[in-house]
């Protein structure tokens, strides 16, 4: 550890992402349960999925450890993962609360 | 065939999510919503990844990958990677959301009773 230069950046896409919900967007996507439980699920798969792609035996992407700050759980995932993969999905989800279909047939944008 | 290994792992995740599409107003049924959605996000992350492999912050194992390269120096199937799991994600979202509006109508029902 001594880069950080997947660190930092991943904590800053979190931060980057609540602040385009709660400074420009505020679709109200965080107060959804929806939201939640689709969180869970997603990250539940994302274990699976990541960890195929991480895993240090035959790993399909490999990190410089010096960029990370080291710690690989669960399987090998580097724990940077888990805040690239939440601000990548809830920025998705945001672009598409931004579009929702109203009950009265508006659209919300 | 270890090559196909990242594209496969992709292909499975579009195949266990497409059922998904049968709940609510679907995702593939609003591709323009979809794409609205998923683009701009894609774009600015596949800058991210360019800039991650061009420092060396991590890189990809030609073992497990087809070697069509994309620009920026990106293999083709981590660009697919950002297309992707995002339709994944927005099947869930959509179907769990859609679930609990049923969920929620009938409970309304009820109490009406």
């Amino acid at each position: 550890m001594s880069g950080l230069g997947y660190t930092i950046p991943a904590v800053l896409a979190v931060v980057a992402v609540c602040a385009l919900e709660f400074g420009v967007l505020r679709t109200g996507l965080f107060r959804r349960p929806a939201y939640w439980i689709s969180m869970v699920i997603v990250i539940g798969f994302q274990i699976l999925v990541d960890g195929w792609l991480t895993k240090l035996s035959a790993p399909i992407v490999i990190y410089d450890d010096r960029q990370t700050i080291g710690i690989r759980f669960p399987f090998d995932i580097p724990f940077e993962d888990f805040f690239f993969g939440f601000a990548l999905v809830t920025a998705v989800l945001l672009l598409w609360e931004r579009r929702r279909h109203r009950p009265d047939g508006s659209e919300q944008l | 065939m270890d090559r196909w290994q990242y594209l496969t792992v992709l292909g499975a995740c579009l195949l266990i999510t497409a059922p998904l599409e049968l709940f609510g107003r679907g995702v593939y049924r609003q591709p323009g919503r979809a794409l609205a959605a998923i683009l701009p996000v894609a774009a600015v992350y596949l800058i991210w990844d360019g800039i991650a492999v061009a420092a060396h912050i991590w890189s990809f194992n030609p073992r497990y990958i087809l070697g069509v390269v994309a620009p920026g120096d990106l293999p083709a199937e981590e660009v697919l990677f950002f297309v992707v799991i995002p339709l994944c994600a927005l099947l869930t979202y959509s179907a769990v959301d859609s679930m609990l509006s049923v969920l929620r109508r009938r409970l309304a029902e009820v109490k009406r009773r």
